[in-house]
């Protein structure tokens, strides 16, 4: 049984992995157009490291990624405990909220962002783009760590309070470890929505300023060479690895034993 | 405000009395709402409400020409009634994805729960995740080089049966849901993950011990426990899915026509937000209401 | 009293916010002294790296770039900051909104000297000028007409588009104005203001069975058809020189006997410009034969307005040759449409688009 679940999770993964691997790949074919058969060049690395533009808005993207999953994860995870251990009326509504974000397409958010900020005054900027990829993070990791604690049972909680903890210290030294998984789970979410927005950057950055997905979307017109493939995979490679070695010398085994 | 005191019954609410309450029910609830609400509304939510009021316009509100209010554009499933077939489509094309998800989400998730332990377990999720750290747009394009005719997919294809016909399916309604399912099978994967991992080995072997097949584990332990996380999954992939626009475009060719797509010409080549507003917001509706009526029906299934 | 409290609080949480993010990350000042900002098409010319290293060499004015990826972003980036840009690159269906709306302000011509030999026809383009002023600078100007497979025979009609020989083996634009326009120089109409407007619905009907996709960015269109997706399709004049030189596509351009979609770009200088004077200095840049010729030939580009410098080119240049001379006085050049008349076009190409879907 177990065999099957492995094989399984290795069709799932190579299934996951395939347009990566494309994509990859590609960053080393000659040709400019994608064409087969393949060519294996180091052409557009070669091109990458020249390029500062990409190099930079690649910098940048990283950087606003970063901040807004540590800022999403910290506010959605606040607010996902009030609503997963709160009572009170209007629950309903405040989750529904959640959803608009999520269900109206970028494009539309993005539009009504840029008219919005511009009435209201907050105007273009690297404080802007911030606002708008955080807000579009956190109905994701309200849902994902909200998931986390329906499977929490609130007695373990209660049980801990009887034997003379405080609530905050029950809440951190019992939930929040066993909610890791789903913290981290959102987390990277959060990174994910952060790294694939192009709408919003496209829209709220100074001129001048750019990043990653802003320079995938605009060369659409134009034609996105494979320097992008190549950015792409050493960012991708690039974190892989830095969490796996995360992964590595984190304490093993927390998931497993706790229930 | 309006919710005080509403937080103020909450205090006198069903929780119970607890001890060592250091601070007020309603004062925690509020510090930890307060700040993520207040940006969520500052940054989206009162961005959407304009967008709202636009949708009543008589055109899009930037130029000179002279606004009128009217819900002309919220009659353009009347006056256009081609758009109840996009609509549809967009509809199926969603249920499409969020089963194809569910189903193999799910047993993604079981697979992880069960057959992998510890380290390897964390590596294998980090590992289902971190494709997503490349841009969607770049991923979608990959798939275009795998479907096209001549593409990987055909020459793999080839290097197994050199004769083989071409089995590129790019530019169909399969590529699309494909696109889909890839780009949010790992949401579906981690809320199952998430919902099973807290199980208990013990439930399972005691059931099978006492003579449970496969079939009754699966729909009366396995898939119950996992229902909070396919319901997350399923609203995580069903609701962007039907707004989506990329997919549908790059991997749909010609039939790549769905509500995303038309609602993106109106705020890219038509120039009228109204309209485009207009049927975002009652694709929402749509959703809300798909929603609240499974929800209803998971409701009375759990009290009968 | 409410409502006080309530915009006072939501004033000092934005307040709160944009304290908190702006600390640490001031937005970059976008209009340093010295410097002009371009809102541009990513790649279209203005941000080609040799031309502003050049040009700031030549005058010390650095040039930075914003993008938009449709016209109708264009005109809100417009609207939506004003005093952030120095130039802009509008179309001429587009110009006349924009100069409607008071978004452009008027061309000084004193401060633009090749403006001498721009082409009369294109520089008194109606979508160009308001009371007696200019505001645009024509810059470049093409077709959209028909490109094919070389070694087929050369259409000379867009009924080619719905041949049965070409079954699946179409490529349209998907560009309401475009499709539309074609189909009504087929069916003899006015392509800015067709009559039979359900002509030109069956007609585009008619395409379906040819029609394998729909394109819409240049990168596309080269990708698929390197990889032998379609061998006829809608395309630009420009775009099938780039495709020929850079990307080595074995691509004719067509131009059928209806006639091709004329279409100018022009530059104009937006309301509150921080730097007009080095936008002028800029968009006379732009026109001058010394800079075109480079971009022709090494990135491949639309014809030049500037007619000095189309002759600068090389006789047997695929730009100089495919954008024959005539046609700026003898196009139909797409211009501004009515509201009504937009969102007419659009709800028709909807109405097609979801029969070639079905």
């Amino acid at each position: 049984m177990k065999q099957i679940g492995r094989i399984y999770l290795l069709v799932v993964l190579f299934f996951l992995y395939t347009p990566i691997i494309v994509m990859m790949a590609m960053g080393f074919n000659e040709s400019q157009l994608y064409e087969l058969p393949f060519t294996f060049s180091f052409r557009w690395y070669e091109a990458l490291l020249g390029n500062k533009q990409l190099l930079t808005a690649g910098m940048n993207s990283i950087i606003i990624a970063i901040i807004t999953s540590v800022l999403a994860t910290s506010l959605g995870t606040l607010a996902a405990t009030a609503l997963a251990r709160q009572t009170f009326r209007g629950k309903s509504l405040l989750q529904l909220l959640l959803l608009p974000p999520i269900a109206i397409p970028w494009l539309i958010t993005g539009t009504a962002m840029l008219v919005f900020f511009y009435w209201s005054g907050i105007g273009r900027g690297m404080h802007a783009l911030l606002i708008g990829h955080v807000a579009l993070a956190i109905p994701y990791v309200v849902l994902v760590v909200g998931t986390g604690f329906k499977t929490i049972r609130a007695d373990l909680e209660e049980a801990a309070m009887s034997l003379g903890s405080t609530p905050i210290h029950a809440f951190f030294s019992i939930t929040l470890p066993l909610l890791f998984p789903s913290i981290l789970g959102a987390a990277l979410f959060a990174f994910a929505v952060s790294l694939d927005q192009f709408v919003i950057s496209y829209f709220l950055a100074t001129p001048g300023y750019s990043t990653l997905p802003v320079q995938i979307y605009s060369a659409i017109r134009k034609g996105f060479t494979p320097e992008i493939n190549a950015i792409s995979t050493l960012l991708l490679l690039g974190s892989m690895t830095v969490i796996l070695i995360f992964a590595r010398f984190a304490k093993p085994g927390d998931t497993s034993d706790k229930r | 405000m309006r919710s005080e005191p509403l937080l103020n019954e909450a205090v006198r609410g069903p929780s119970g009395p607890r001890k060592h309450r250091l601070i007020p029910s309603w004062v925690a609830t509020t510090a930890l709402l307060l700040p993520t609400y207040a940006w969520l509304t500052l940054a989206v939510l009162l961005p959407l409400l304009t967008m709202f009021v636009f949708s009543f316009m008589s055109a899009t509100p930037m130029g000179k020409a002279p606004i009128t209010f009217t819900i002309k554009h919220y009659r353009a499933f009347i006056d256009q009634p081609y758009l109840l077939n996009i609509g549809w489509t967009s509809l199926v094309i969603g249920f499409w994805t969020t089963l194809l998800c569910a189903i193999f989400g799910f047993l993604a998730a079981v697979a992880l729960a069960r057959a992998t332990v510890g380290r390897m377990r964390e590596t294998l999720l980090i590992l289902i995740l971190l494709p997503f750290w490349t841009n969607g747009l770049v991923r979608v394009f990959s798939w275009t080089m795998v479907l096209r005719e001549n593409g990987f997919l055909d020459n793999v294809l080839h290097m197994v049966f050199a004769d083989a016909a071409s089995i590129s399916f790019l530019y169909t309604r399969y590529a699309i849901v494909l696109g889909l399912v890839h780009g949010y099978l790992p949401y579906m994967i981690l809320t199952c993950y998430i919902a099973l991992v807290t199980i208990d080995d013990a439930i399972i072997e005691a059931a099978a011990s006492l003579g449970a097949r496969w079939w009754t584990i699966l729909f009366r332990i396995l898939i119950p426990m996992a229902a909070p996380g396919l319901i997350s999954g399923a609203v995580l992939t069903f609701v962007p899915v039907i707004g989506s626009f990329m997919e549908p475009r790059i991997l749909g060719g010609k039939v790549g026509v769905t509500m995303g797509t038309v609602i993106e010409d109106q705020f890219t080549q038509a120039f009228n937000w109204p309209l485009g507003a207009a049927l975002s917001f009652t694709l929402l509706a749509v959703v809300l209401a798909i929603f609240a009526t499974f929800s209803g029906v998971l409701r009375r299934g759990a009290a009968a | 009293m409410n409502n006080i409290t309530r915009r006072n609080t939501l004033q000092l949480i934005s307040a709160g916010l944009i304290a908190g993010a702006s600390y640490s990350m001031l937005p970059r000042k976008a209009a340093a002294a010295g410097s002009i900002t371009v809102l541009n098409w990513q790649g279209y010319g203005t941000d080609e790296a040799w031309s502003i290293k050049a040009f700031q060499e030549a005058t010390g004015i650095e040039v930075v770039h914003d993008y938009y990826s449709s016209e109708a972003e264009m005109l809100t980036k417009l609207r939506t900051n004003p005093g952030a840009y120095d130039l802009v690159i509008l179309n001429a269906a587009r110009c006349a909104q924009a100069m409607a709306e008071d978004l452009i302000a008027p061309i000084d011509y004193s401060k633009v000297p090749n403006i001498s030999s721009v082409a009369e026809n294109l520089r008194a383009n109606e979508n160009f000028n308001k009371d007696g002023k200019g505001y645009a600078v024509p810059w470049v100007w093409g077709l959209t007409a028909l490109a094919m497979r070389e070694g087929l025979p050369k259409a000379d009609s867009y009924a080619v588009l719905g041949d049965a020989a070409y079954k699946g083996r179409v490529a349209l634009q998907d560009d309401a104005v475009g499709v539309i326009a074609a189909a009504a120089l087929l069916t003899g109409q006015d392509m800015n203001n067709p009559k039979d407007l359900d002509l030109v619905k069956e007609t585009l009907k008619g395409f379906k069975q040819n029609v394998k996709l729909l394109w819409s960015t240049e990168d596309q269109w080269n990708k698929s058809f390197a990889a032998k997706e379609f061998d006829v399709a809608m395309y630009w004049s420009g775009g099938s020189v780039r495709s020929k030189r850079v990307s080595k596509l074995p691509v004719d351009f067509v131009v059928p006997k209806e006639g091709g979609i004329g279409w100018v770009d022009g530059l104009g200088i937006p309301v509150g410009a921080p730097n007009a004077e080095g936008a002028h200095a800029f968009a006379n840049w732009m026109i001058d034969p010394k800079f075109y010729v480079e971009w022709a030939t090494k990135a491949g580009a639309p014809a030049s307005s500037n007619v000095a410098a189309m002759e600068a080119l090389p006789a047997d240049d695929l730009s100089r040759q495919i954008h024959k001379p005539e046609y700026i006085a003898t196009m139909s050049i797409m211009s501004a449409l009515p509201d009504d008349r937009r969102e007419a076009f659009n709800n028709l190409w909807q109405e097609v688009k979801a029969f070639y879907a079905e």
